[in-house]
């Protein structure tokens, strides 16, 4: 009789088992992150979830088993996204002041977000479901997931190319700046939050809280802007071709 | 209790962005409605009350942690997309790049004092 199935069986009854897992990992990660100095190409959520990824396969327990005990804690995205809402209230002075500039970089930017990576895929020869899956790539994960069934694209691919996007929009930005000698956090923010939706919103409010702002403030209205046209423009080529 | 007190505003304005989602079939998530309507009552208030500052810190602090469970997912898909794979991942990559690249020049045009903080 082998002890091992049952008792993974037991524990997995309660989602406590997924909480603790998930825990862990991200404790691990973010301790291993300080250890590594912080690098910026290897982000702590990308550790943590490598970590989580083989603790799951190590002990075999079904990504779905996992995924309905995390439950516990995703259900906290949808306050934790209200939250953000305190940031941007303390930082709309500053905001406001560069309203303009923003207002007008917005619409073209989060247009090209979407347009250079389904432009590259389509040359390469990606299927219609791959480019509806990957289309909202820069936007966050609860609207992403209903633009892209709007779109008839994988959900589960769209999460990929979600990490993906988050995780390169960070080594790309501080590349940019560079390039572009930028060192203004409030631009750098609002680049990591377009471009990167979340993760690169967790990564702004690491630089600090006006970076986090500004991130916060690209991240919904990158969310907004692509929820409202994407599936319209999306329609509107279907027809033409 | 100011934490949970706070906690309880967040929840519902979340709340009140499914019901206005419900009722307008905007295609937008009830967390961004909700943030901008805190976003919003916080400025008409003119201050952000200490409750919700001790429910929506600790929270946008573990945001990083929130979204693991699903970014863990993809480790999960990586099978059924055998040879997808290169052209995706150099679809994702590149169209990152020139797009922040874009992001941050036109934001430098725009402003035109790139180096003021």
């Amino acid at each position: 009789m082998s002890a091992d199935t049952p008792l993974l069986t037991l524990l997995t009854t309660t989602p406590l088992f997924a909480v603790g897992l998930t825990l862990a990992a991200y404790l691990l990660g973010s301790a291993l992150f300080q250890r590594l100095k912080r690098p910026s190409w290897l982000p702590a959520i990308l550790i943590a979830a490598l970590l989580l990824a083989g603790a799951l396969a190590l002990i075999g327990l079904p990504y779905a088993t996992y995924q309905q005990g995390a439950t516990w804690l995703t259900v906290l995205l949808g306050p934790a996204t209200v939250a953000l809402g305190m940031p941007l209230y303390q930082q709309l002075p500053r905001i406001v002041e560069l309203w303009r500039p923003l207002a007008i970089c917005l619409p073209i930017a989060a247009t090209l977000a979407a347009c250079y990576s389904l432009a590259i895929a389509w040359l390469l020869g990606s299927s219609d479901t791959i480019l509806a899956s990957i289309a909202a790539k820069s936007v966050t994960a609860p609207i992403a997931i209903g633009i892209t069934e709007q779109l008839g694209g994988t959900v589960a691919l769209l999460l990929g190319a979600l990490l993906v996007t988050g995780v390169i929009t960070i080594p790309c930005v501080s590349l940019a700046a560079r390039w572009l000698h930028i060192d203004d956090e409030r631009l750098i923010g609002f680049a990591l939050g377009l471009n990167g939706h979340a993760i690169g919103t967790v990564r702004a409010f690491e630089i600090s809280p006006t970076a986090g702002a500004f991130a916060s403030l690209g991240m919904s209205l990158t969310g907004i802007f692509t929820a409202v046209l994407l599936p319209l423009a999306w329609r509107l080529i279907s027809m033409g071709s | 209790m100011p934490a949970l007190s706070g906690f309880l505003w967040l929840i519902s304005y979340w709340l009140i962005g499914e019901v206005v989602i419900h009722f307008t079939a905007l295609p937008i998530s009830s967390g961004v409605i909700g943030m901008l309507l805190l976003c919003a009552t916080l400025a008409v208030r003119g201050r952000v009350p200490t409750s919700i500052a001790a429910a929506a810190q600790p929270l946008i602090a573990l945001l990083a942690m929130l979204i693991m469970p699903g970014v863990v997912g993809v480790f999960f898909i990586i099978g059924e997309l055998a040879g997808q794979w290169t052209a995706i991942l150099i679809a994702l990559v590149l169209g990152t790049l020139f797009s922040v690249v874009t992001t941050l020049w036109l934001l430098k045009r725009l402003i035109g004092r790139p180096n003021v903080r």
